[in-house]
């Protein structure tokens, strides 16, 4: 594991001096330095049958010094490339709002990020460019990755020494926590039946307290909105390696069907890294327009941009299919949306006695 | 009403009573009382009035005398006053004339002019004597002196505001330094608050005078100030025009009508205005006859079938002639007459006239006047037997469908009976007359036939009749019966107005000229940009007028606050009410920011570093006042103004917006010339290389015309790469401290002193790339040097 980790720092770096090199070719033969990058829109991911995930198309757009912005962005890369490879070579590692500060020390007042959405722009870039995962150039994002709960046993290689968790046993209520690094985890045994993903962290509480991890040996895992990259890494690992069945509950309202389709195919933002991330496999569990139909579940009426949202879905490769479809439609139909806890509406036990078991039952999970 | 008039009628003599205190005011009294009238109204104007009025009259007399104006003006403080010098190169003026000039008011050469003249009524100068002398109380002092004379007449004399005439104070001869000129001396009340005026007017003055020197000396300034010539060339002389005929009034017409010479209207047409030859003397007669004696109602001739019984009519009336000899006659006469689509009496009349000569002769028959006579009576009522249906006719082809037909036959009848009752034999009416029967018309249809033909419908019936009458041939008025006659004179006014006419000619005016105009604003304005454009000549109310605008922009004009807008009327520059001036109506009206000034609401004044000054010439200025200070709202001269005005604007317009790409193209220049060695060196930091060459890679970011030189082994290589998307053609001149030899390309080679100049003029396509090449001794240096290209798109790296 050690040699393998060390090879691939060394290829980080080798890939940072070669783009860098690049550069440095393009300027000597009289060219304008530029890079270029897929376009990073939603008409530019396409669906990748081998490895059933939405990836980017083959369009591009050129990064060029041709102007004063491109310049700009390009000399940030150069300082930028020089840290990371210096950060390698040291074997530290910083987060993603550290580069953003580190670049105030740099001697040059034009190399300065103006703001952290830059920074983590250019460092997805560089991603892209040199075929390096930012893990990788050991740079963190701030957010903690997932809490895990279940009947899973794991060793961590921390900072002081390998730990041994089992993430039911050795941990409290609050589970364990993923580290963002999740490729520093190795699986020792487990006792899962399925993996639940959950969107908030009120209804992964009342999963907890109802022991729904213990009854239905189900590792339960919190997005916790959006999710960030190791929780999707994990998921994935947990799918592929010890080949658990995914699934995925989340609010019932356009915002939370794009969390399940970054955890099942990826997102636009990091199409560049979807087969590592992604897990196709992974089911959407609820909560469905038609649940809300069928529980009568108490509900906000659709904002416009809501609709916009469920409307721009119908056109997202990622919910293609006839399920997205009828679902989305009905949506529209009903112009309703809940949120997972409305179904304490019917009793704080429901979700767990009555719902999940139902719906799991009905896709074939349980 | 009759208690009041009973009242006064109870005090007798009160009119003589009255007549006692009433009196002639002259015109010298009446501007002692009103003196802001003329621009005197406070000491600081007064001052600016009386320089500006003396050198209006200095540059005008240096002109007319073709002398390029010297203008001296001087204000120094005396006691309690200030005095006043203005001296001036111009022919001077004569001995009897001088007391006329300056102590008369409305004394001048140029009221009655139609030409293009700074001063116009003649009260100018004397004006500002009368200021003087009411102030201070002191004569106004005049030395002239004409070319040639040995000495200069010197006067000291004030004006009789009673009489308004000149009171010679001293008189006698002196002797003066100048060959020929003029030279006033006045003292009067005034301050100096309005020095940025007088400084304002000066300058103004030097800038639409660019072939005039003028000095200036106050207390308030260290040393004079002095405006040199920028041009010998002194503005054409103007001619002076005869008035077109658009542009007199009646009480006008009558008086040149009672003072010509001419017998016959053609005559005094074309001998009094301007642009009146013989076409458009036909044409303005057929207009006055037209109103003087109306026209001829034609009418449909009878079908041809009836010729038999129209013949058997003429023959009746030919009483006394041989038979063949009349039947000859009826049957040309008729076959004529009903060859003819509509025919009029006047027509009829001549027809009868022809035919009797023609058959006459060949039937050697003498159809006498009698007959003649005799003839048209018989004819003339067979002929409009039936002007009703003709009418008929008219009224059905001009009115709407929905109108009733017994409406229009009534109508129809009412307007045949006009024609028949109340025009005399020949169916003559005039327009109004037409109008006058077709009313009437409706007013009985009205009444009869409960139909309303409205104003609309009653005019296009009128037209209709009107078009089909003819303009009849009698002579029209001798001169002498116009000018005894308003209604004539009116007539022939009117006629005069309906038609159309050539604009009258422009050598009356003498415009600036857009060089001179640009010239004059470069000479006193130290600005980066400069444009103007003079129009053609328009015309408003008869007289030709021409503006012309210029701009400066830039450079050390103030950019803060408005822009500086310089008005000018026949060279004279504006420098009071700038508000009530329709020139400062148009600028505001203009949406500045097209033009890419800043102009804050979209409307106003625009703001920035520019001057404005617009120039109106015409042989009469239409100002809002006596004082001359603004022009009336005129809209045909506004509607020039605009245009002079964007023309000269749309020149600053792809000025800055060229400068501001410039700009920007330097900005990008500065960043990325700081960025990329950076970036280069940060690279090489990164990849352990020495420092890149990045001077390709910069020339291609600005899309710049690149001039790299490479030597090897004495064999110089000198590349010319355009990376822009125009093309370019460079001047290069390439210094060589050795003989260059084996040059290949167009290059060509001088030398200077041991200094080889190469020369190239390459042709570089957008995206191409010129070579040249030459062998030169080892040690040989060189200084290159590029032009043709401006230095923000130009990268030479040799």
């Amino acid at each position: 594991m050690a040699s393998e980790r060390q090879t691939s720092e060394e290829r980080a770096r080798e890939r940072l001096i070669d783009l860098a090199a690049e550069f440095y070719d393009q300027f000597d033969a009289g060219e304008i330095p530029y890079m270029t990058l897929p376009t990073r829109t939603k008409s530019n991911i396409e669906y990748d049958e081998d490895a059933n995930v939405w990836v980017y198309g083959d369009r591009t757009s050129k990064r060029s010094a041709n102007s004063v912005r491109g310049a700009r962005k390009l000399l940030k890369a150069a300082y930028t490339i020089e840290f990371l490879a210096r950060q390698l070579d040291e074997d530290r590692s910083s987060t993603l709002r550290e580069l953003y500060y580190i670049s105030e020390s740099w001697d040059n007042e034009e190399a300065h990020f103006s703001d952290q959405d830059e920074s983590n722009k250019l460092i997805e870039d560089l991603e892209i460019v040199s075929e390096v995962k930012r893990e990788d150039f050991h740079m963190r994002p701030e957010e903690s990755g997932a809490k895990l709960m279940g009947p899973l046993k794991i060793r961590e290689q921390t900072n002081r020494g390998d730990r041994e968790i089992h993430c039911q046993l050795d941990v409290g209520q609050g589970g364990y926590q993923i580290p963002n690094n999740p490729d520093t985890i190795e699986f020792l045994d487990h006792d899962i039946d399925f993996v639940m993903c959950v969107e908030t962290g009120g209804m992964r509480d009342r999963l907890v307290e109802n022991g729904f991890d213990d009854d239905y040996n189900a590792l339960v895992v919190h997005l916790g909105g959006q999710p960030a990259r190791a929780t999707r890494r994990i998921t994935k690992r947990l799918h592929d390696e010890l080949d658990l069945p995914v699934v995925v509950f989340t609010d019932g309202d356009p915002w939370s069907y794009r969390i399940f389709g970054s955890v099942a195919y990826g997102s636009i933002k990091s199409a560049h890294l979807s087969e590592y991330l992604a897990t196709p496999e992974a089911k959407f569990v609820g909560i469905q327009p038609q649940d809300i139909v069928d529980y009568d579940l108490p509900t906000d009426p659709l904002a416009d941009s809501d609709i916009n949202a469920l409307q721009s879905e119908l056109e997202d490769p990622r919910f293609m299919g006839d399920y997205w479809t009828e679902q989305i439609e009905l949506q529209l139909d009903i112009g309703k949306k809940a949120e997972q806890q409305a179904l304490a509406s019917r009793g704080l036990d429901f979700v767990t006695d009555e719902y999940l078991p139902t719906r799991l039952d009905e896709m074939g999970i349980i | 009403m009759t208690s009041f008039q009973s009242t006064l009628g109870d005090e007798p003599g009160i009119a003589e009573e009255l007549a006692k205190g009433q009196r002639e005011i002259s015109i010298a009294e009446f501007f002692e009382k009103n003196k802001h009238m003329l621009g005197f109204d406070s000491g600081a104007r007064g001052l600016v009035t009386a320089v500006k009025e003396a050198v209006d009259n200095a540059l005008d007399a240096t002109e007319e005398a073709g002398i390029q104006p010297d203008i001296y003006v001087e204000i120094a403080e005396a006691g309690d006053y200030y005095r006043l010098v203005i001296e001036d190169n111009g022919p001077g003026i004569t001995k009897e004339q001088v007391p006329k000039v300056f102590g008369k008011l409305l004394y001048g050469s140029r009221f009655h002019a139609r030409e293009q003249s700074r001063g116009q009524q003649g009260i100018g100068i004397s004006a500002a004597v009368l200021y003087s002398q009411l102030t201070s109380g002191k004569p106004a002092k005049v030395t002239s002196r004409t070319q040639g004379s040995e000495d200069a007449e010197y006067f000291e004399l004030v004006i009789n505001t009673d009489q308004n005439e000149p009171e010679i104070r001293t008189e006698k001869t002196t002797s003066w330094d100048r060959p020929h000129g003029t030279r006033i001396e006045l003292e009067m009340e005034a301050n100096m608050r309005a020095r940025q005026q007088l400084h304002d007017y000066i300058l103004h003055t030097a800038v639409v005078n660019p072939h005039a020197r003028l000095e200036l000396r106050e207390p308030g300034l260290d040393e004079p100030m002095k405006f040199e010539r920028a041009t010998d060339q002194l503005p054409k002389q103007t001619k002076e025009i005869r008035p077109h005929p658009h542009g007199v009034e009646l009480g006008t017409l009558l008086k040149m009508l009672s003072a010509t010479e001419s017998y016959s209207v053609s005559g005094f047409l074309q001998e009094e205005f301007t642009r009146v030859g013989a076409k458009t003397s036909d044409k303005v007669h057929d207009a006055f006859r037209d109103r003087h004696f109306g026209r001829e109602m034609t009418w449909r001739t009878p079908d041809a079938t009836e010729a038999a019984d129209l013949v058997a009519v003429v023959e009746d009336a030919v009483a006394n002639k041989g038979k063949e000899a009349t039947a000859a006659f009826a049957e040309e006469l008729v076959d004529i007459v009903v060859g003819k689509e509509r025919i009029a009496h006047g027509e009829l009349v001549t027809i009868v006239e022809n035919v009797a000569e023609t058959v006459g002769e060949e039937t050697d028959t003498s159809f006498g006047e009698t007959v003649r006579e005799n003839v048209v009576e018989a004819l003339w009522p067979a002929l409009t037997d039936d002007r009703e249906g003709d009418v008929y006719a008219i009224v059905d082809d001009v009115t709407t469908t929905q109108k009733d037909d017994a409406g229009k036959l009534s109508m129809a009848r009412s307007i045949a009976t006009q024609f028949a009752e109340t025009t005399g034999p020949a169916d003559r009416a005039t327009r109004d007359d037409v109008a006058e029967f077709v009313a009437w018309a409706a007013e009985r249809t009205k009444e009869r036939e409960d139909e309303t033909y409205g104003e609309t419908a009653q005019e296009n019936i009128a037209d209709a009749v009107w078009s089909r009458m003819r303009t009849v041939s009698d002579d029209v008025p001798k001169v002498r019966e116009v000018a005894d006659d308003r209604d004539v004179a009116r007539d022939l006014l009117d006629a005069m107005r309906e038609t159309d006419i050539l604009a009258p000619p422009t050598d009356c005016l003498s415009p600036i000229s857009a060089e001179l105009v640009e010239a004059g604003l470069r000479k006193e304005f130290d600005a980066d940009f400069y444009a103007a454009a003079t129009r053609d000549a328009e015309v408003h109310g008869g007289d030709p007028f021409i503006v012309e605008a210029g701009i400066a922009y830039g450079g050390e004009l103030k950019s803060e606050g408005k822009i500086d807008l310089l008005r000018f009327a026949n060279r004279v520059p504006l420098v009071y009410q700038q508000g009530a001036c329709t020139i400062t109506h148009v600028v505001k009206d203009i949406g500045w920011r097209n033009y890419g000034l800043d102009q804050p609401g979209g409307s106003g004044m625009p703001n920035g570093p520019a001057v404005l000054m617009v120039h109106v010439a015409s042989t009469n200025v239409p100002f809002t006042s006596e004082s001359k200070d603004a022009l009336a709202d005129v809209p045909a001269i506004q509607d020039e103004v605009e245009l002079a005005i964007r023309e000269a604007a749309r020149d600053l317009k792809s000025y800055l917006s060229k400068r501001r790409s410039l700009q920007k193209r330097r900005e990008k220049q500065d960043v990325l010339g700081r960025i990329l060695p950076q970036m280069a060196t940060k690279l090489s930091e990164v990849t352990g290389r020495p420092e890149p060459n990045i001077d390709g890679a910069l020339g291609r970011i600005m899309n710049n015309l690149t001039v790299e030189r490479a030597v090897d082994d004495g064999e110089v290589t000198l590349t010319v790469t355009n990376h822009s998307n125009t093309n370019e053609s460079p001047d290069i001149t390439d210094i060589v401290s050795a003989e260059p030899t084996g040059l290949d390309g167009e290059a060509t080679v001088v030398d200077l002193d041991g200094e080889w100049f190469v020369k190239w003029n390459p042709e570089v396509s957008s995206g191409d790339t010129a070579t040249l090449t030459y062998s030169v001794a080892q040690d040989a240096s060189f200084d290159i040097n590029v032009d043709g290209v401006e230095t923000e798109k130009l990268t030479v790296n040799v």
